[in-house]
């Protein structure tokens, strides 16, 4: 036990400086993305320092502008929405299925078959789903954020059936038969034992998904198009018309929406950091 | 039916009404699109029936060919670009490294940024700030966004420097799950470096690693929204990515008919490359 | 915990679902609803105004004008919903013949206020019917022009005259050249701008009606787009170095920064090309694609045309808004907002960097885009993007007339049904 807790205090520093030096890859783009959202368009020249040089002054008007043109607030609260009431429903809902498939599917055809099925969903090209989509939430009365939630949910439920399944794997199965014994039913089982086991899957798989759909433009676009409801992606569409892009203000209001995602990502981080498995393997 | 035991039933429970809604939602499209691979349906309006045409001339379209061709190689060299890079960096960033948290959230940052965004930053920088580069180091600087023969080089950086973050948490998340005992008693055996690695690590994330693959492949496949903000399927049309060409030639243009066997024949490829990988992958966490 | 914060948020989401249920539902006392769905998402604060305006003199109907972003994949999926606006604010280009051929749009021939329309205009729509097709089916609003854009004052500065004729521009190309400044700045990234000088070469050169007499079987492009073809090749020698490195913004930024003296595109660039550079002079002439300056004519195109949808419940009530938006005063604002060319006959002033096409407009001598007779998927834009970088005139030709007849066969088999139909009559 002594040894081990010796073993964690060593840093390997060398490794450390090269990650250090990696961000530089990460760091750059992302300045230049910054710089470009605080200049005017006439301090934009087709050169290395119209590119790179530092704003004349650092105001924030076109963060305003962008706030103002792209109705900031209310666009943010429609993406805030329709991110969060996917990514809980995926949660749920796949790690279910993912649940009932992985457990099953070694020892019976049919959840194998069930598995493929789904998974193959993965590899449908959005474009030829789309019109049929388009006229069948229409039908259904479901043409608005109800039903592109819904089409979230099936459209990441084949990736995250195979997270969540590829994750079972590492989830001894004597965990649960110890909970059967303890007379526990199979869905019982399910919530209060394997559910919080797969808690750094949730995360990554709240990532991915959130991800997803927070940077989204198509799905809404086609789906609820008409509706007046605006998400931040879409409303971001105003800054490129076919005769002009503004990209300064488009930088600008790119920076703005990747703040509560970037909050979102760090606190699932935690998550996923925990190694909660490694513990209850233990 | 036979009988049925609470366990399966339970099971049956949790899984068929998701069933139906995926079917209801994702197959019962595909097939409605299927039909549509058989007709000169625009999109809206009228339409005819045209037969197997539509499939017919898939096989002859230069455009088709070329935009596969395209697709392919870039999918193969980004994926093994992607996951070999990830794989370095994930173990980096697992190791015991100071800042590990904060280090771990910045490598995570291209992926938070949307795919347009990060096409139209690289944009520039391939534009102005590369061959300006060159310039000053006294060569002949040239946007290779222009070139015919490398503009895809350019699109293959793009993917990889924002996909490798999720592909990183992933295997980052798969070196969690191996327990410390196993690299103690690798201790004891004497493995290390590369021979830990090689035959303790990588053996107990294959799982990850499939799914890295699996995920790798079907994305850069699919590629799209990269190729609209880099080159928009030029120069020369020749970086039209299969999507691509779905998107724009069926839904701008009036060739959703046309387009919809493409997506039809593109799903089935899609598919045979995923079954042989999985069944690849597959058959190596069998042997252990 | 968990149950709790997803009952929230269902709550959260259903309320806004029935918020929206609500909103649209409200009942407008009575009135006749019209909707208007336009394609210039540009010109979204002038259109909240006229609405705005519409709304405040008019009690029985009530107007909605909505500029969406991407509003051609906006229509097309309203089109699958069968969810039809009243009034379509579209381009007079391929997708207008789509939506004739598709029977969306109504005949509007009954309408009185087509006497103020100029002919010009309204045989341009005419032209882009897939086959003669009895009716009306928009009414022209405004036009735009492209030929060449050039920097006034840096014309003015050395006392370059306006090339009439092509030899004069390749003169003045060497004189600029000559003296250090780069003629055009191209940009050529972005594949439709090379549809620009194309367009504005090809209505010099082609016929008006090449693309008809093609799917009759009376010509092949491979004669009528050659010397277009090959004047485009001789321009890219007075373009910037590796135009396929630039995109269009690019070459906005480049002409506004004073780089280049010329650029080949529509006068719709203006905005982009101020937007860098505010206080710029800008005017444009005619290109001068022929060896004759009578053979010149200008580029210009339906850029907004209002049409009426089949569905519309109420055409009376949809005339009245397109008269509404046809008065003077509203056209006027309209063309200074987007430097457009009125379509209604009458006076109107014109924004300064139409001086140069000013005749030409005042004459209407005046020829449609040949690009809005293309079909999109056949991507001539990116085509042309490859002839230039390989610059093979034969190999293009070709390859142009064998696309043409695969990209177009629907429509060629429907235009000889059409001509044996009515020769058959003719019998």
């Amino acid at each position: 036990m002594e040894e081990k807790i010796k073993v964690k205090e060593k840093f390997n520093i060398p490794v450390t400086i090269l990650l250090f030096l990696g961000l530089i890859t990460i760091a750059f783009p992302l300045y230049m993305t910054i710089v470009i959202a605080f200049k005017q368009p006439s301090e934009m020249t087709n050169s290395i320092s119209g590119i790179l040089s530092l704003p004349k002054h650092w105001s924030f008007s076109n963060f305003a502008e962008a706030m103002r043109v792209t109705d900031f607030w209310r666009s943010l609260l429609n993406s805030v929405l329709i991110t969060a009431v996917t990514v809980v429903l995926s949660v749920v809902l796949h790690s279910m299925i993912g649940y009932a498939v992985g457990r099953n599917k070694a020892r019976k055809k049919w959840y194998n078959l069930v598995y493929m099925y789904v998974v193959s969903g993965m590899f449908v090209p959005f474009a030829i789903l789309m019109m049929p989509l388009v006229k069948q939430t229409a039908q259904m009365g479901i043409a608005n954020i109800f039903g592109v939630i819904l089409c979230y949910v099936v459209f990441y439920m084949p990736m995250n059936l195979m997270l969540y399944s590829g994750y079972l794997v590492n989830i001894p199965i004597a965990l649960e038969e110890a909970a059967r014994i303890d007379g526990a039913t199979t869905f019982r089982t399910f919530w209060k034992v394997i559910f919080p086991i797969m808690k750094p899957m949730h995360a990554t798989v709240a990532v991915i998904t959130a991800l997803s759909v927070w940077n989204d433009v198509m799905t809404p676009l086609v789906i609820m198009s008409g509706s007046g409801i605006n998400t931040l992606p879409l409303a971001q569409m105003s800054f490129q018309t076919q005769f002009g892009t503004n990209y300064n203000l488009a930088f600008a209001s790119y920076l703005l929406a990747l703040l509560p995602i970037l909050i979102f990502y760090i606190v699932c981080q935690k998550q996923i950091l925990n190694g909660v498995v490694n513990g209850a393997v233990k | 039916m036979k009988k049925m035991n609470n366990k399966e039933r339970t099971f049956a429970l949790m899984t068929i009404p998701i069933l139906i809604l995926f079917f209801a939602f994702n197959t019962l499209p595909l097939i409605k699109g299927f039909v549509y691979s058989f007709t000169n349906f625009k999109g809206y309006g009228t339409y005819d029936y045209v037969g197997l045409r539509n499939y017919m001339d898939l096989f002859t379209d230069g455009r088709v060919g070329n935009s596969y061709l395209f697709t392919i190689k870039f999918a193969i060299l980004t994926t093994i670009v992607v996951n070999v890079i990830s794989l370095i960096l994930a173990l980096a960033l697992n190791s015991k490294i100071k800042f590990k948290s904060a280090l771990r959230g910045a490598y995570f940052i291209p992926n938070i940024l949307g795919a347009l965004v990060v096409g139209y930053i690289f944009n520039y920088f391939f534009t102005y700030i590369v061959p300006a580069v060159i310039d000053m180091m006294g060569g002949k600087g040239t946007s290779i966004l222009a070139s015919t023969k490398w503009a895809w080089i350019a699109i293959v950086i793009v993917c990889a420097w924002q996909a490798v973050a999720m592909n990183t948490i992933i295997y980052i998340s798969g070196l969690q799950t191996v327990p410390e005992d196993v690299y103690e008693a690798g201790a004891i055996d004497g493995a290390t470096g590369w021979q830990r690695f090689k035959h303790l690590t990588f053996p107990l994330i294959i799982p990850f690693f499939s799914i890295n693959m699996v995920l790798c492949v079907k994305n850069f496949l699919m590629v799209f929204d990269q190729i609209v903000a880099l080159t928009k399927g030029g120069p020369a049309q020749s970086t039209e990515s299969i999507s691509y060409l779905i998107y724009n030639n069926g839904m701008s243009g009036g060739q959703f008919g046309f387009q919809s066997a493409n997506a039809v024949l593109f799903f089935i490829i899609i598919v045979l490359f995923s079954v042989a990988q999985l069944t690849i992958t597959g058959k190596k966490e069998e042997q252990l | 915990m968990k149950g709790k914060r997803k009952g929230l948020l269902w709550t959260a989401a259903i309320l806004s679902i029935g918020g929206l249920a609500g909103c649209s539902g409200q009942a407008k006392d009575g009135k006749i609803e019209i909707e208007l769905v336009h394609y210039k998402p540009e010109a979204v604060d002038l259109f909240e105004e006229m609405e705005e305006k519409f709304n405040s003199t008019h009690d029985d109907i009530h107007l909605t004008i909505s500029s969406p972003n991407d509003a051609m994949t906006i229509l097309k999926t309203r089109f699958v919903r069968e969810d039809y606006p009243d009034i379509l604010g579209i381009g007079g280009d391929i997708n207008f013949s789509y939506f004739v051929d598709s029977e969306i749009l109504a005949d509007v021939s009954e309408y009185e206020g087509l006497s103020d329309i100029k002919e010009s205009y309204l045989d341009i729509l005419d032209g882009l019917e897939f086959v003669p097709t009895e009716g009306i089916y928009g009414v022209p609003y405004a036009a735009n022009a492209s030929g060449v854009l050039y920097n006034r004052e840096m014309f003015k500065e050395h006392g370059w005259e306006i090339p009439k004729t092509w030899d004069e521009l390749i003169e003045l190309c060497e004189t600029i050249q000559s003296e250090g400044i780069l003629p055009f700045y191209f940009g050529y990234k972005d594949v439709w701008t090379c549809l620009a000088p194309w367009n504005s070469l090809a209505v010099g050169l082609a016929p008006s009606d090449v693309c008809q007499q093609v799917n009759a079987g009376e010509t092949t492009f491979s004669k009528e787009y050659r010397e277009t073809s090959e004047k485009m090749l001789k321009l890219l020698e007075y373009g910037e170095e590796g135009p396929f490195a630039y995109d269009y913004n690019s070459a906005c930024t480049a002409f506004a920064n004073g780089e280049s003296a010329m650029y080949t595109i529509g006068s719709y660039a203006v905005p982009q090309v101020k937007s860098v550079n505010p206080d710029m002079d800008i005017d444009s002439f005619v290109m001068p694609g022929n060896e004759k300056a009578k053979g010149n004519t200008l580029n210009s195109g339906v850029d907004l045309m209002l049409a009426v949808t089949k569905e519309c419940e109420n055409k009376e009530a949809a005339y009245e808004v397109i008269s509404f938006l046809l008065e003077d005063e509203n056209v006027q604002a309209y063309i200074n907002d987007q430097n457009g060319v009125p379509c209604k006959k009458g006076e109107f002033t014109l924004a300064p960097n139409l001086d140069g096409m000013k005749q030409f407009i005042d004459e209407g001598n005046m020829t449609d885009y040949q690009d809005h007779y293309y079909p999109a998927e056949m991507a001539v834009d990116a085509q042309i993007q490859t002839f230039l970088i390989e610059q093979d005139v034969d190999a293009y030709l070709k390859k142009f007339d064998k696309d043409w007849a695969r990209y177009n066969r629907d429509i060629i088999r429907k235009v000889e049904e059409y001509n044996e139909e009515n020769q058959q009559k003719g019998e």
